[in-house]
């Protein structure tokens, strides 16, 4: 990769900020992989390839509500931002078949909207 | 199409949890009203709000209900949902009591990726501080933001760049001090993992700031993923440039390099940490000199804290201005805590300064576990001192801490119950630091050892009423003539504790008692006969045979057997069990 100068760190900017995908987010710290966040990450980088899945999955650090991990963020189909807690294997298939696919919230996991 | 989303919770800190019966009704309510396809009703299992009642957050509105009774439904329904109505008499106006600024990015961008670091405007402060700004500049903005080291002991940052910066010596170094240690304290391990790339910034600015041409990460060894982090930020960093030579094309070169600390937690500590970076065993020297006159191999040097130096980014892209907004006269900006102990909801919370303790407690962590009472809150590890119940308006500040006889320290904040014993918890910090304590001054190693002896034989019952003075003696001369901070502050747990809570501690010596039950040695189990049904439940469940009668007699426990374990009176049905 070439060298960063001022326009460069500009120009990032500016692309990353003009398109906004949908994207789902689990909390990658320390704290939230020894709740249990590698296995939740595992099952929707895995069920987004099976099923062909246009959302784009990544990884974040700790967002400070500890005793809610593992933390999931979900952006889609042009709903407000959802975090859940408490995120099981199961809980993630939820989340995929429901909010992503359907548009419908998954009860009893929601802990902060946006 | 679902035009609104109603999420609905009970927040009220007794009683059952009536969510799924208010969900219910709510949901008849939009039937009947033909509403089913425009709106979504969903059971949250947590707000953001506690002790409100059942809570009703209309989004994307944005609007929040609280003390919602079910007769209320259709009230919000018809006027709210259908006309977009408020409700006066419902709204909850609260302002957010978190504000986030070093912890800005954590949870929200990709640690692992440069480019999302840079959408969320960083490395704009970098370019906008090389291209334009002159290093005096840098010092003054901020000098103006009024930013406090966050490390513990609260030294304006803009002072020791500035100090830094007039020494004639070169090289310089610039240290981001990421050696964690405090029982209960995580913040800088969040913001290594979350945001290794804001730090890096930070570090460099500093750099730029005070003439340095090479930077250390010193990160404890405890933190694998956090030091792989930074390793690939840094290698990232050289790959585009951002480290190395001519910076953005500007004359300004830098480079960083990781250094492990090996988990003392004297290293900490900034002459120790750089006795630890030149290959030296880990211990403190005295100061003067000062690290910023002659530090890292005599050099000139600047040793930051992991979020002191995320704040700088910040300052340098908003104004010192706009951070100085936060925050009050003599503590300016934000705090990160770790609320943990005995919360309901432990984590990171970042509020402004100046804000009260209760609210950080009650407000936004949602009280106690138990319910029970909050009886102390312990602030800054084991270098603070606790903060009693009576206090909890105390407004969080550098300064207040200070006069309430306890720090700000790193940020550490554990919440204690009624449960907890505040001899045992002065024990517990005293054991860490004796632990700690790196043994090349008399007063910390002799002095922490007798401090530690006595409280152990206060918890054991063996405690004399002259220990108290003799306490306190030790504990002067530890803060008097220690070689360094961990030294000097050690004694602080017993000191506030016995200021608070002496009560208790002659509870222990001449009634032999722990109100708490905490303290194993002087608890008693005794069954009471009246109670007692005679089922031989805690007969056959006592590990050690201290039980002994049959179900004609009734039941005793022998004292001299009973290892005090509990199990009989966790056993129990009746409620037969008394400890005391």
């Amino acid at each position: 990769m070439s060298k960063f100068n001022k326009d460069t760190i500009i120009a990032i900017h500016n692309q990353e900020t003009a398109e906004q995908p949908d994207y789902i987010s689990v909390g990658m710290s320390a704290c939230g992989i020894a709740a249990g966040a590698q296995e939740v990450y595992d099952v929707f980088a895995k069920q987004i390839k099976s099923r062909n899945f246009t959302i784009k999955l990544r990884k974040c650090g700790c967002a400070g509500m500890c005793y809610a991990e593992p933390l999931v963020e979900v952006k889609a189909n042009g709903m407000p931002v959802v975090t859940y807690g408490r995120v099981t294997e199961e809980i993630a298939q939820l989340i995929l078949e429901k909010h992503v696919a359907n548009s419908i919230l998954v009860n009893d996991c929601v802990v902060n909207i946006r | 199409m679902v035009k609104r989303i109603v999420l609905i919770k009970d927040t009220a800190a007794t009683g059952p949890d009536t969510t799924r019966d208010f969900y219910n009704r709510f949901l008849d309510g939009i039937r009947e009203h033909k509403l089913l396809d425009e709106i979504m009703v969903v059971r949250a299992a947590d707000l953001g709000y506690y002790g409100h009642g059942l809570v009703v957050k209309i989004m994307p509105n944005n609007i929040v209900y609280h003390n919602v009774q079910n007769t209320d439904i259709e009230r919000i329904i018809k006027s709210t949902i259908e006309k977009n109505q408020i409700l006066d008499d419902l709204i909850l106006n609260e302002k957010p009591k978190q504000i986030k600024v070093a912890l800005r990015n954590c949870g929200l961008i990709d640690p692992e990726n440069i480019n999302d670091y840079i959408a969320h405007d960083g490395y704009k402060a970098l370019s906008n501080v090389l291209l334009e700004f002159t290093p005096e500049k840098v010092i003054d903005e901020l000098k103006k933001s009024g930013l406090r080291g966050r490390g513990g002991a609260g030294y304006p940052t803009w002072m020791k760049w500035k100090a830094c910066r007039a020494s004639r010596s070169n090289p310089k170094y610039i240290i981001c001090n990421a050696d964690e240690g405090d029982p209960g304290a995580y913040m800088d391990r969040s913001i290594l993992e979350g945001d290794p790339y804001s730090i890096i910034e930070g570090m460099m600015i500093a750099a730029y700031a005070v003439g340095a041409s090479k930077g250390y990460f010193y990160i404890r060894a405890e933190y694998p993923l956090a030091v792989q982090r930074i390793d690939e930020a840094l290698t990232k960093c050289r790959e585009v440039g951002l480290l190395g030579e001519n910076i953005l094309d500007s004359k300004f070169s830098f480079d960083i390099d990781i250094r492990l600390g090996a988990g003392a937690f004297v290293c900490g500590e900034e002459t120790a940490l750089m006795a630890s970076i030149e290959g030296k065993r880990g211990t403190p020297h005295p100061r003067p000199p000062y690290p910023t006159g002659s530090g890292l191999w005599g050099q000139p040097t600047v040793i930051n804290n992991v979020e002191t130096l995320a704040n700088v980014p910040y300052i340098l892209c908003y104004g010192g201005d706009n951070f100085a907004k936060i925050g009050t006269n003599s503590s300016k900006g934000t705090k990160v805590f770790a609320v943990t102990g005995k919360i309901k909801n432990s984590g990171l919370v970042e509020v402004p300064m100046g804000i009260p303790l209760k609210e950080i407690i009650y407000d936004i962590c949602g009280g106690t576990i138990s319910g029970k009472d909050v009886k102390a809150v312990q602030t800054g590890g084991p270098s603070g001192g606790v903060i009693p119940n009576k206090n909890l308006d105390v407004l969080v500040d550098y300064d207040n801490l200070q006069k309430m006889g306890s720090i700000m320290g790193s940020g550490g904040m554990i919440v204690m119950d009624t449960d907890d014993c505040m001899v045992d918890i002065a024990k517990f910090y005293l054991g860490f630091c004796v632990e700690e304590s790196c043994g090349k001054c008399a007063p910390c190693r002799i002095g922490g050892f007798q401090i530690l002896q006595i409280l152990n034989r206060i918890t054991e019952g063996k405690g004399k009423i002259e220990d108290l003075a003799t306490l306190k003696r030790i504990a002067v001369s530890m803060q008097k003539a220690s070689l360094c901070g961990l030294g000097q502050n050690a004694p602080n747990p017993v000191v506030s504790t016995l200021n608070y809570f002496e009560e208790e501690y002659k509870e222990h010596i001449i009634n032999k008692r722990c109100r708490a039950g905490k303290c194993v040695a002087l608890l008693t189990y005794t069954i009471i006969q009246e109670k007692c049904k005679k089922c031989a439940l805690c007969f056959t469940n006592c590990p050690v045979k201290a039980i002994s009668g049959n179900r004609e007699t009734g039941y005793k426990i022998d004292q001299s057997l009973c290892t005090k374990c509990g199990k009989c009176k966790e056993v129990c049905k009746f409620k037969a069990v008394s400890k005391e």
